[in-house]
């Protein structure tokens, strides 16, 4: 077990490595004037120099091992230069952008665990019976729903229509409110803050504005959550332990929820980390749609002005938490599961 | 044949064979159904006008004039062709960096499999889509950019499947006998061993298209791929986006700006996954029961 964890933990550093390494080779291809910005901590210093004088300030011309260290150097000391398209240093924009996107994902992994898994084990129960063609056929619907085409469709009906799903992450009034002194800001999660200061209003109104991305964001991975739950009960309901089960007489609902159940759901754990990957990556889209100001905004925006440093923190930004979680997804597997030790 | 056979027997996947054999019909008779104009790029969706505001379908346009006068019509069918060439053009390279990676990998095991299985692992840690924005942060918008970083970020779980199945056919006699007469690596892996592992995995692979071209009309929707007024559904989508809310008292004012190309794509989409889905199922020697 703890050499598991140990041989797991040492990947970490290489995995980090890797990323960084393919990084700087893209950024390596540009041109000095847009590389100077991912070295320097504010724009100040671009507009007086003259361009020779800072590539021998920030010694871009030194030759590439010397460059990479020096950028490493940076990221490790928080230092993930300036972006344009946001007027502040990079680590600020993410600092400040990533709770939003942090309470949109937390809030879509709700619906996806309990629709997902639930409807999952009904419909391997009563496999090919009817409800199981339902449900089957509604999750291949869901999963060909291009997010943003069901985002735009949510948006049209959810607020052009019914009025009820707002863009954005609060209405006016309470962007004032919230910015006040008086309001305490803990997490940077809006609903999380407003309930902390017993603020029902405010906490209505975050609510009533991420409840529109959060559909949008988890149909997709309800639908694969669903898939993945369906195909493993199958499997299980069909193994030999279970049969046992039924054969000393146990009721159905005590073989389903006790034997099969718990042995379903290891598979169904280690899609988590694809999971939080694709959540993450779906902010993207979502957030754009919605015009939900997170990360995901901050980087469409960024790209599409060819901010390279913003874009290029998000991205270590990214990779970094999810190195992290996959750890934490493979030991906690490792726990329920001991075969996977052995390998 | 005999996968085929169960495929049109299964009604659910029969429909998503139909609608797929009718986007190939749309792709190859795109010259006769939207004819372009002599000379000019049939990927360009003609302007009928230079108003911004779309114009709703009428008689001489089925379906309507999307923002600045682009023809819905006329985009729905070369978009056809569009998603057909990004699909097929991002599996096939993918399908082939991780055929030659799976196998090398595989076959002479140890050090090399070790290093090439870790390279892999990095490449899967990294949320492609992030992945595809760096790139085209750092050279610019294209459908090119975005197919470049789709392909070099996907090419893994192709070469891990690869991998697995040629280690467990490996030590198969007709390989070990094929070694003993003499044969050399190369003739092992492209004459034996390949030609029995290729196939579940192009399998896979093509059912990959459909959630291909939802990545790529996405960034094409976020303004990052097919530049404006290209024959790409995401690109048609990214009008709608200022248009969708209406006006005051009649919110569905300009439904058709939304409704038609995301219908192209859903459909398109969804007789790839109903095909896939049914696949799935006929592979799976586990739901047999």
């Amino acid at each position: 077990m703890l050499s598991y964890i140990l041989r797991r933990l040492l990947f970490l550093p290489v995995v980090l490595f890797g990323i960084t390494i393919l990084i700087f080779m893209l950024i390596s291809t540009l041109g000095p004037w847009t590389r100077v910005a991912t070295f320097v901590p504010s724009p100040d210093a671009e507009r007086h120099v003259d361009l020779e004088a800072m590539i021998k300030k920030y010694h871009l011309d030194d030759p590439p091992v010397k460059m990479y260290l020096r950028w490493v150097n940076n990221l490790l000391h928080g230092n993930l230069g300036w972006s344009q398209s946001s007027h502040m240093t990079v680590t600020e924009a993410i600092r400040r952008r990533f709770p939003a996107t942090l309470e949109l994902t937390l809030f879509s992994v709700i619906p996806v665990i309990i629709g997902g898994i639930i409807l999952g084990v009904i419909s391997a129960v009563h496999h090919n019976k009817p409800i199981d063609h339902t449900t089957r056929i509604m999750a291949i619907a869901l999963w060909s729903l291009p997010d943003f085409v069901l985002g735009l469709a949510v948006l049209m009906v959810g607020f052009g229509v019914l009025g009820w799903f707002p863009p954005g992450r609060l209405s006016s009034w309470a962007q004032l409110e919230v910015l006040k002194e008086s309001f305490r800001s803990f997490t940077g999660m809006y609903t999380l803050d407003a309930l902390l200061n017993l603020r029902l209003d405010i906490f209505w109104d975050a609510l009533r504005h991420i409840i529109a991305p959060v559909i949008t964001l988890s149909c997709l991975w309800w639908a694969f959550m669903l898939r993945i739950t369906r195909s493993s009960m199958l499997d299980v309901l069909n193994q030999d332990y279970v049969r046992t089960a039924r054969a000393k007489g146990l009721a159905e609902a005590v073989v389903i929820k006790k034997h099969a159940l718990s042995n379903a759901l290891i598979p169904v754990t280690t899609v988590a980390g694809n999971m939080l990957l694709g959540l993450m990556g779906g902010v993207v889209i979502v957030e754009t749609v919605f015009n939900y100001s997170g990360l995901g905004l901050l980087t469409s925006t960024a790209a599409t002005r060819l901010d390279v440093p913003c874009v290029v923190g998000v991205a270590i930004f990214y990779a970094t938490i999810l190195v992290l979680v996959n750890l934490v997804v493979d030991v906690l597997y490792s726990i329920i599961d001991p075969r996977v030790r052995l390998e | 044949m005999e996968i085929f056979r169960r495929l049109v027997k299964n009604r659910i996947s029969l429909f998503g064979l139909i609608l797929l054999v009718l986007f190939v019909l749309i792709a190859i008779a795109a010259p006769w159904l939207a004819p372009p104009k002599e000379g000019s790029d049939p990927y360009r969706i003609p302007r009928r006008g230079w108003t911004l505001e779309p114009t709703p379908p009428s008689a001489k346009y089925p379906l309507g004039l999307t923002q600045g006068q682009y023809d819905i019509y006329y985009g729905i069918v070369w978009g056809t062709r569009t998603a057909f060439r990004v699909g097929i053009i991002v599996i096939s390279f993918r399908a082939l960096i991780g055929i030659i990676l799976g196998s090398i990998s595989a076959y002479y095991g140890g050090i090399l499999d070790e290093v090439l299985m870790r390279f892999t692992d990095i490449f899967m840690s990294f949320p492609y889509l992030i992945g595809v924005v760096v790139f085209v942060a750092i050279f610019g918008p294209g459908l090119n950019n975005v197919m470049i970083p789709l392909i070099a970020l996907g090419w893994m779980p192709y070469a891990r499947m690869i991998r697995g199945n040629i280690l467990a056919i490996k030590q198969e006699e007709y390989v070990l006998a094929a070694r003993a007469i003499g044969a050399n690596d190369f003739k092992i892996i492209t004459r034996h061993i390949l030609p029995n592992t290729i196939f579940p995995v192009l399998i896979q692979a093509s059912m990959q298209i459909g959630s291909i071209v939802i990545s790529v009309s996405g960034l094409s929707f976020l303004g990052l791929g097919a530049p404006e007024g290209y024959a790409d559904w995401g690109q048609m989508l990214s009008f709608a986006r200022n248009w969708m809310l209406g006006e005051q008292g009649n919110v569905l004012k300009y439904w058709f700006t939304v409704i038609y190309p995301g219908l192209a794509m859903v459909l398109f989409v969804l007789s790839w996954n109903l095909i896939g889905d049914a696949f799935r199922d006929i592979m799976d020697p586990r739901i047999q029961a």
